[in-house]
């Protein structure tokens, strides 16, 4: 497997606050990561010093074992989509033919089956187009474009699930049939988290966990029953969010659990619910700095 | 996640489409010979990452419970069926039988009403999975 | 890599805005100046010459300054360009670098071109007599009056020196807005300010004048000339940090 982007003490610091501290980060070619974090972490800044549209302050960034800024041998292998595309004024086919120049491994083919899955009208212009058509339409070109580094940034801003369904349908399907690197950073997480190999959250510009996605999948458990019983059953445990109502309480407990301590659990008759990869998340957020990385290794 | 194909959140998804296929191999939907369905096909039944199907595969075939033909796909192995059932039967008494005997513990049944509550169930059975499958 | 020429290509693909809005204005602006001077007496005077009292017409000085209407709008198509088509440009993967060589050169091209139209249409205008009622609209005196090919030079250099002018101001404002834009309007002056000075303090006002009356409009043009490259490197050093 090579390495398709290799970011090494990243920082990007704007007048008033530290957008990204010292991020490192290796994203394996040929996979599809998920890139988490609340507004204003620090994705979107990360997603454009890749693409070259933003500059570092210091550390490295490679893509394919090049500096991407003004660097059009390595910009032409990547196709970035971000949430609030400012196009010229075109109409939807003038946006598609100009990105198919500039694409070497364009499908006007896929375009075309794109527009007519999302029902982009071909030629309206660009300005006419509704919030969620406006996505769709960066959508169509990040994935026609079958760049070997593909990143969406938050690209469904107005489309509905139904489209947005479309669209993790078509990235699966096109992806296998052109495997390349994918980077989806996304607040939907549990609509995604099966697309995911892997996972990086990010938060307050760190990197607060790289992990795979499938590891993430039962390390956090809500456990919810009689208080004593469940104080005991979560004894020398790590346990977050704790919530009591009457003589019921529920907490989130951290770290596997396995057969045996289901069975404990059902004898002790205690409700076991698996957080999904997006409660896991937020509940993390709520956390102090740094307890992600620490509970999940 | 959408589980229109219902993938639970507590487990890795490779071990569930491993676990899935296991089942469909164990219950005859999947004859041993009979092609096993692609990562891509997989993938796209449950809406997940390519390499993640390929993993449960795998895991099935290190066991070797499926084989490769070069070319061609993952085939159910022979003996396959065999062994997941054994394997099944030998988890039965951890699986059933001592949630139950612990649960009737708990609310006093003795022995007998219990043996004669497990008689009562078998009989109430469909015909067709009566007795068990035979190996 | 022959990224700027698909970034020429780029901006041509709604073509009516650069190739036609030029023509379109300077037609409007030649028209009104056609309906004025149409509609305007023929003037006429007595002069007293040794054979008696004589009627003339007066004399033409027919020079609307109506063709400067296409300059400004080069000006304004150089700096409505970036901020239109920028931002897609470089999520297209195209650099900075690409992208100001190939804006740059569309430029160019565009003023050449539009240059000779404009040397054409004054050996027109002097072949008809002012279109038929004495007017100056393409012949400006001392810049565009010599041969044809000095007026294409001349207004292809002028058409191209605003172009690129427009496009550094597009420039400054993505980078550093409204403010940037006055601060860069500023700067300007302040060095036109500090030439004056210069000239005063060295009290070479006469040799200034000297120098500009002696220009012919070919010395002009390449003065024209030499501005044009350094907006040019300006507007280059200009977008290489900008961001969208």
């Amino acid at each position: 497997m090579t390495t398709a982007i290799s970011v090494s003490g990243l920082t990007r610091r704007y007048r008033d606050h530290l957008a990204l501290d010292q991020v490192s980060l290796e994203v394996e070619s040929r996979s599809i990561i998920g890139l988490l974090g609340r507004n204003g972490a620090g994705k979107t800044t990360l997603l454009r010093i890749l693409a070259g549209q933003e500059f570092p302050s210091s550390g490295s960034v490679l893509v394919h074992g090049a500096a991407p800024a003004e660097n059009e041998a390595v910009l032409r292998r990547m196709v970035f989509v971000r949430e609030d595309q400012t196009y010229p004024d075109f109409r939807v086919r003038h946006a598609l033919r100009v990105a198919s120049w500039f694409y070497p491994h364009w499908s006007a083919e896929l375009a075309d089956a794109l527009l007519a899955d999302f029902g982009l009208p071909a030629g309206r212009p660009v300005k006419k187009l509704s919030r969620g058509m406006r996505s769709a339409l960066g959508i169509v070109i990040g994935l026609a474009a079958r760049a070997e580094v593909t990143m969406f940034d938050e690209p469904y801003a107005g489309l509905d699930a139904v489209a947005r369904q479309i669209f993790y349908d078509r990235l699966l399907a096109d992806y296998a049939e052109h495997p390349r690197t994918i980077l989806l950073s996304t607040h939907l997480i549990d609509e995604a988290a099966g697309l995911l190999e892997r996972v990086v959250v990010i938060d307050r510009g760190r990197i607060a966990l790289t992990a795979d996605a499938d590891d993430l999948r039962g390390v956090a458990t809500a456990v919810s029953g009689p208080m004593l019983a469940v104080d005991e059953f979560t004894a020398g445990r790590v346990v977050w969010d704790r919530r009591r109502v009457a003589s019921r309480v529920s907490v989130v407990v951290v770290g596997g659990l396995d057969e045996a301590d289901r069975l404990r659990a059902g004898s002790l008759h205690l409700d076991l619910t698996p957080l999904t990869l997006q409660q896991l998340v937020v509940q993390a957020a709520a956390q102090p700095a740094d307890t992600l990385e620490r509970t999940s290794a | 996640m959408p589980d229109v194909a219902g993938l639970e959140e507590g487990t890795p998804l490779f071990a569930q489409i491993a676990g899935r296929l296991a089942e469909e191999i164990a219950d005859g939907g999947l004859a041993e010979g009979e092609r096993v369905p692609s990562m891509n096909e997989l993938a796209a039944f449950y809406r997940i990452n390519p390499a993640t199907a390929a993993k449960g595969i795998n895991l099935l075939a290190d066991d070797g419970l499926l084989e490769k033909r070069r070319g061609i796909g993952m085939f159910v192995a022979s003996g396959a069926r065999r062994r997941l059932l054994g394997q099944r039967r030998e988890r039965f008494a951890a699986h059933y039988v001592e949630p139950l005997v612990t649960e009737a513990a708990r609310l006093g049944i003795d022995t007998d009403d219990l043996i004669a509550l497990v008689r009562q169930s078998l009989q109430a059975l469909p015909l067709t999975s009566q007795g068990g499958i035979t190996v | 890599m022959r990224t700027w020429r698909d970034v020429a290509r780029y901006h041509l693909v709604v073509p009516w805005a650069p190739l036609l809005i030029p023509w379109a204005i300077l037609a409007g602006s030649f028209l009104v100046n056609l309906v004025i001077f149409a509609l305007a007496p023929d003037g006429q005077h007595t002069v007293v010459t040794s054979h008696g009292p004589v009627s003339v017409p007066n004399a033409t000085s027919g020079y609307t300054g109506g063709v400067a209407s296409i300059y400004i709008v080069f000006l304004i198509i150089g700096l409505n360009l970036v901020g239109r088509s920028l931002p897609f440009a470089l999520s297209l993967g195209v650099s900075r670098r690409s992208y100001y060589a190939g804006s740059a050169a569309l430029g160019v091209a565009l003023a050449v071109a539009d240059g000779l139209v404009l040397a054409v249409l004054q050996l027109i205008e002097r072949a008809t007599d002012g279109w038929g009622v004495r007017m100056d609209f393409f012949r400006v005196p001392y810049f565009l009056a010599g041969p044809w090919y000095l007026t294409w030079l001349t207004s292809s250099v002028a058409l191209a020196l605003l172009f690129i002018y427009g496009m550094w101001f597009g420039i400054v404002y993505r980078r550093w807005s409204l403010f940037g834009v006055t601060a860069f309007v500023i700067a300007q002056l302040a060095v036109v300010l500090a030439g004056v000075l210069l000239v005063a303090g060295a009290n070479a006002w006469a040799g200034v004048g000297h120098f500009f009356t002696g220009l012919t409009a070919a010395g002009l043009t390449g003065l024209l000339a030499g501005l044009a490259l350094l907006l040019l490197a300006g507007g280059h050093a200009t977008i290489r940090r900008a961001t969208v």
